[in-house]
């Protein structure tokens, strides 16, 4: 290449900021296999590499709000931007559990990489909060992790109160995430009005999710829009297999319906509850195994494991994790160090 | 003329002055008066529209003394101490109340004494008099009875014992007046005379702080309003400084030209004393009220009041003059909102030791939320002694949304009498059950009296249908328990 590094690098910079003048979507490609350098995860150079696509530049991955669902990250060039508006669509007003569900669960993963952790605020009309029911601090904390003293709500009489305390909020960098609630497709809610709550989220670069319960698919300024239906959940897995009747988890059916990287396409996800994390459910495939050590839900320290305390495999990956009989190691990597294994 | 009925009869209630010249009077039955003047127009007393039409008097006076009291059906009381000398004197006040008055079309009388008392009679009886402490006993000596206050069965009394003026109840011997006419004649004559004091009790109470402005030209416009508001909460800042206080309520008083007064409230969540931050409220609430307030002619006075106050915490900000404080913004944000939408816009939940899930969580508004979140916790005396629930009981499964009242369906058929539907319409949809989890028996709680200990049970199910969405039914009572079959309702949203 001709270029230098620091002219690459000057370059880059300009680019961003014209992006940032733009406020457009900044837009990234898997990176060239070549292009890493040798010895380096594949994880880290995507932080240190810009990569371009029609003229655009690239957002460090901290602008993104990774779902932890693999192909949905993938398909969405990262995961969901995390400076703007996103819509989240449900078809009908009885579906309003599950894209309440998928938006909450989006900020439980805000929320847990955040500290300190700010409240979010739930705004919605009051129709809406008749039609599909008021959010239930109690089922917020225990699905979501969510306390109640983390939680504001705003409802207004009217679809344009609405609009206004959205856009008011939107505006706040005290807030972690808002969320504004709106049933049906009302004339109101057009390409300005989006276009203003997608200003305001990306000046002060929070998520504003904007739940649309049974509304038509219109023009909208919000650089995603996702289409949540339900799914029917896996069943209760215990350590004698599949609990056969059993609701367990809840899972989301998640279309993108527009987005400027992404190809249309269908993604089941099931919400871990106590871990509170997405997990990609994949067709065809034998259920995960349940982890040996559930995690706590009152205390910081984990229950005491029953049975033999191994090491991890590697710091940092998944298997740290939720240690599994299939990622623990297998004998000769064993450290020495550790002696011989303690019985049950 | 007006008519009131009084004892089965109309009679004349209120006359203007060509009807007194025709030698009508008070009182008098509009039979009477009738016959003798056919031609007379008379319309019924609305005492309803007399009283608003007073209290908005009282509230206009408000620009003279924050003590307004109303006397009876056609009386203001004005304590005027200590704010004469604002309008330049005594003589230049009372001047100033009966111009402004006459302007606005009001025939009023006015006297000014040291105390109640002689005020009233000053005014009801010898007309805008103004009259010197220790003239009182001068006024009242040639005035009638009814100058002093007093019922109208004890007036007769005093009449029928030939004293009818006030100077001759003063000039008679006390005990025997006391021990014939009772206490009230010497209490309402001590306290015209300034030997007992008599408090005025004002209508509304005395803001603590306040600021106004007089201005010479009035204003209509909303912007200006706005302006006129940073300027006085300029002022404001300082005597707040001084009482180390901050505003907790505040109002905004608008003085129109022909007497109307309008009056804006707004609350914040915690002490404000920025002028910059009180002026955002009020563009708010003035927003929201574009409608209701009427400028008219403009405003000539403009009052801003704080209704209370509570101790300012000072906020040690870094050496960049910045503090980090988000519960500020979010206070403020929540106070806007609030100034717009009213009380209820911005709610906060609440947990509540409860086991029914609708009494489990109340909202409540934003600013009734105490700002200590964690109660102080009790001292531990034994610690060995402390027993933690052991962490594997999980809390309860429950829904993330929840109907505000739970919403009957339509159950068909169930498999068992316990067990849960197999398929239930709900909104004139049907659904088919293809799993279902439960019952969680949830029983209502009996200590709070509703329905006593007979009141039904209720069976909840976690139901999923065969689209994959989650609800929470529940059967109200059992099958067999009574007459009536159990109803069944839909009561949340499960993700």
């Amino acid at each position: 290449m001709a270029m230098t590094a620091v002219a690459r690098e000057t370059v880059f910079a300009l680019r961003r900021q014209i992006a940032k003048i733009e406020g457009t979507l900044l837009e990234r490609l898997q990176a060239p296999a070549g292009a890493a350098p040798a010895g380096l995860p594949p994880d880290e150079d995507a932080r240190d590499l810009t990569i371009v696509r029609r003229g655009l530049a690239v957002a460090p991955p901290d602008a993104f709000l990774r779902t932890g669902a693999e192909p949905l990250d993938a398909a969405l060039g990262g995961g969901l931007p995390k400076a703007a508006l996103s819509e989240i669509h449900g078809a009908e007003t009885r579906d309003a559990g599950a894209v309440t569900g998928f938006a909450l669960s989006l900020v439980s993963l805000i929320l847990k990489r955040q500290q300190p952790r700010l409240p979010i605020l739930w705004i919605g009309t009051s129709e809406i909060f008749r039609e599909a029911g008021f959010p239930y601090a109690r089922g917020l904390q225990t699905s979501f992790g969510i306390e109640p003293g983390e939680l504001l709500f705003s409802e207004a009489p009217r679809l344009v109160d609405a609009l206004w305390v959205a856009e008011e909020a939107a505006r706040m960098t005290a807030l972690s995430a808002v969320i504004l609630e709106i049933r049906g497709s009302p004339q109101r809610l057009d390409l300005t009005a989006t276009r203003r709550l997608h200003a305001r989220a990306q000046a002060a670069g929070r998520p504003v999710f904007l739940l649309r319960q049974a509304g038509e698919a219109e023009p909208t300024a919000a650089p995603v829009r996702l289409i949540v239906s339900t799914a029917p959940s896996a069943s209760r897995a215990t350590i004698a297999g599949p609990l056969a009747g059993s609701i367990g988890r809840p899972a989301f059916t998640v279309g993108i319906g527009k987005s400027r990287t992404a190809l249309p396409g269908q993604f089941t996800l099931e919400w871990n509850p106590d871990d509170h994390v997405f997990e990609q459910r994949r067709a065809g495939e034998a259920k995960d195994p349940v982890p040996v050590v559930p995690a706590s839900r009152r205390r910081k320290d984990p229950a005491p494991a029953s049975g033999a305390v191994l090491a991890f495999a590697a710091v940092g990956s998944p298997a740290a994790i939720s240690p599994t009989a299939r990622d623990q190691p297998s004998r000769p990597q064993r450290p020495a160090h550790i002696g011989p294994r303690r019985a049950g | 003329m007006i008519s009131h009925r009084d004892r089965n009869a109309q009679r004349i209630s209120a006359l203007d002055e060509r009807a007194e010249a025709l030698h009508l009077k008070r009182g008098m039955g509009i039979a009477d008066a009738r016959a003798m003047h056919p031609s007379i127009d008379v319309v019924e007393a609305d005492p309803q529209a007399d009283r608003r039409l007073l209290e908005g008097l009282a509230d206009w006076c408000d620009r003279y003394t924050p003590l307004v009291a109303i006397d009876g059906i056609d009386g203001l009381f004005l304590d005027v101490t200590g704010c004469t000398h604002l309008f330049g004197g005594e003589r230049a006040m009372l001047d100033d109340i009966l111009s402004r008055f006459f302007h606005q079309g009001f025939g009023v009388r006015a006297g000014l004494a040291a105390t109640p008392g002689a005020a009233w009679a000053a005014a009801r009886f010898s007309g805008d008099h103004i009259v010197r402490s220790g003239e009182e006993e001068a006024l009242l000596s040639p005035l009638p009875l009814a100058a002093l206050r007093i019922e109208p069965d004890i007036r007769a009394s005093l009449e029928s014992v030939g004293l009818r003026t006030a100077g001759a109840v003063m000039a008679a011997p006390r005990a025997p007046l006391a021990r014939r006419f009772g206490a009230t004649l010497l209490l309402r004559l001590d306290q015209a005379l300034g030997r007992l004091d008599e408090a005025v009790s004002p209508r509304l109470p005395v803001a603590p702080l306040s600021v106004e402005r007089h201005l010479a030209e009035p204003i209509m416009l909303t912007d200006d309003i706005e302006r006129l508001v940073s300027l006085l909460a300029t002022t404001l800042k300082a005597d707040l400084e001084r009482r180390g206080e901050g505003a907790r309520r505040l109002a905004l008083l608008l003085f129109r030209v022909d007497g109307a007064v309008s009056r804006i409230a707004v609350g914040t969540s915690r002490p404000l004393r920025e002028p910059l931050l009180i002026q955002k409220l009020f563009h708010e609430r003035l927003a929201a009220l574009e409608q209701d307030i009427d400028a008219g002619y403009g405003f000539d006075l403009v009052r801003l009041c704080v209704l209370s106050a509570a101790a300012f915490d000072m906020q040690q900000a870094d050496l960049s003059g910045e503090t980090d404080d988000c519960d500020a913004d979010i206070a403020l944000f929540a106070d806007r909102i609030r100034a717009r939408l009213g009380d209820g816009a911005v709610l906060r939940p609440v947990t509540v030791e409860s086991h029914l899930p609708e009494r489990a969580v109340a909202t409540v508004p934003f600013s009734e939320v105490p700002q200590r979140t964690s109660p102080p916790r009790k001292p531990v005396r034994n610690p060995p002694m402390t027993i933690y629930p052991p962490a594997t009981i999980y809390p309860p499964e429950r829904p993330i949304r929840l109907f505000r009242s739970p919403e009957p369906i339509e159950v068909p058929a169930t498999e068992m009498p316990e067990g849960p539907p197999m398929n239930f319409r709900w909104r004139r949809a049907l659904y088919r059950v293809a799993r279902a989890e439960g019952p969680e028996r949830i029983a209502p709680e009996w200590w709070r009296g509703q329905g006593g200990e007979d009141a039904p049970t209720r069976d909840y199910f976690r139901i999923e249908d065969s689209d994959g969405r989650r609800y929470w039914l529940y059967r109200q009572g059992l099958y067999g328990a009574s007459q009536a079959s159990p109803r069944w309702f839909m009561h949340g949203v499960f993700a």
